[in-house]
């Protein structure tokens, strides 16, 4: 079968038409979507971000969006009016890789989750310093606690925190006081039971020696409540406390 | 009337259902994907429907003996079935997003080019009724049951309206694939490979 020659003249100006407007207008011909507003002068220079064969690069960005000005400085070199994070971070991350959170085209943008922050992106030091970007709560468990905020919170999620007191003590009532009565130096992975005037050395020595018990250094081993009468002895099971006279050891 | 009848039985009722099956599958599809959350699958969908459709082209090469291995026919089945896969999963691809001009252009080239394909598939089922006649005529010049068939085959695809036909099948086909072409280009061209 041949062609006719008219036929594949007209069929090769057609093709060569759409070639030209392809490079013409790249943005209408072979462009995913829209960019957003900011890049929008951009919509005809596609290797402004495009490395060809390559992709879009963290390089091509920071031409334009200069690391230690991002969140501060916008790219005409003016402060930021209205910033979107409540702490500039982008000075902090590891390394420059602007596409683990950023993508524009509007096509493109629906396979992407936009706004993803990830803890991991940042410098060790900064992921360490929490109240460097997050405002302390105002509440009167945080009122009483500076920083550590790992012993009870993860970086995955903010809320709610991971931590149930009464699985380690119930803290109900001569127990329930501030948390530096029993938890000295802020530091949270130990506690103190000699905190308050209750129980002082000699006093918990004299009670244990009574009842056999020469080991009792780590009292929440047994004790997980203020309730004498609960106690939980590893090995022995549940024991209820001695009663002598009706009355409890310690009045 | 028993003539007509045959005719929209035979031939343009599965031409109708062919074209009607493949749009109904692309909406499923389409759908399909949205509801199991795997629209990711249809931004890739495009690479294995381009491969069905090339791979699917080998029956021109057997037919213009480029290639010899083979039955004609079965090449052409292949290349029914390859076209019609390759083109649902290049539709499910497109899906309704409008962005750029240059895929849709090879889509709707594409669409011409397969309801092309189908109606030459109507005009070959028509065509080999004419020459079915023939059949006593070739068999009684000694040739057997299989020499028979594949004379008659060469008869349909040779009958004048093939020849017609095939002068619109090309080039469509020609402008799918330039225009095709330019889309995986610029899909290369512009990836975030790295």
């Amino acid at each position: 079968m041949a062609m006719s020659k008219i036929l594949k003249i007209v069929l090769a100006a057609n093709l060569a038409a759409l070639a030209v407007l392809a490079f013409v207008y790249p943005h209408l011909m072979v462009g995913p979507g829209k960019l957003i507003a900011g890049h929008a002068a951009l919509e005809t220079d596609c290797f402004a971000c495009h490395s060809p064969f390559v992709g879009a690069t963290a390089e091509r960005c920071t031409t334009c969006h200069k690391p230690e000005e991002i969140g501060w400085l916008t790219t005409l070199g003016q402060p930021v009016q209205k910033p979107l994070t409540g702490t500039p971070f982008h000075q902090k991350l590891l390394k420059q890789d602007c596409l683990a959170c950023h993508s524009d085209h509007a096509g493109v943008k629906r396979f992407r989750v936009e706004g993803r922050f990830n803890h991991a992106l940042l410098q060790v030091d900064a992921r360490k310093e929490c109240q460097s970007c997050h405002k302390l709560p105002a509440d009167s468990l945080h009122r009483q606690i500076t920083g550590n905020c790992s012993q009870c919170h993860t970086q995955q999620k903010w809320v709610p925190a991971t931590f149930d007191h009464d699985k380690y003590f119930v803290l109900d009532r001569d127990h329930n006081v501030k948390c530096a009565t029993c938890h000295v130096r802020n530091d949270y992975s130990r506690y103190t039971c000699y905190g308050c005037h209750e129980h002082t050395p000699e006093k918990i020595r004299r009670e244990h020696i009574e009842e056999g018990i020469r080991d009792f250094k780590n009292c929440v081993e047994c004790h997980r409540s203020a309730d004498e009468h609960d106690i939980r002895m590893p090995g022995r099971g549940r024991e209820r406390g001695a009663e002598r006279n009706g009355k409890n050891e310690d009045d | 009337m028993t003539g007509t009848a045959s005719l929209w039985r035979n031939h343009i009722l599965p031409f109708t259902l062919l074209v009607t099956l493949l749009g109904v599958a692309t909406v499923m599809g389409d759908y399909l994907l949205h509801r199991l959350d795997l629209v990711w699958v249809g931004r890739y969908l495009g690479i294995p429907g381009t491969l069905l459709i090339l791979a699917s082209l080998l029956y021109s090469l057997r037919k213009r003996k480029v290639i010899a291995a083979g039955n004609v026919k079965s090449w052409l089945s292949t290349h029914e079935i390859g076209t019609w896969l390759g083109s649902l999963m290049v539709l499910i691809h497109a899906g309704i997003h409008f962005n750029a001009i240059l895929p849709w252009l090879a889509t709707i080239a594409m669409g011409i080019n397969v309801i092309s394909g189908m109606v030459g598939k109507m005009l070959l089922g028509r065509s080999r009724e004419h020459i079915q006649a023939q059949r006593e005529h070739y068999q009684l010049r000694g040739l057997s049951k299989a020499e028979v068939e594949q004379a008659i085959f060469w008869e349909s695809v040779t009958f004048d309206a093939m020849a017609k036909w095939r002068k619109v099948h090309i080039p469509i086909f020609i402008a799918f694939a330039v225009l095709a072409l330019g889309h995986i280009i610029s899909i290369l061209l512009f990836w975030g490979w790295r």
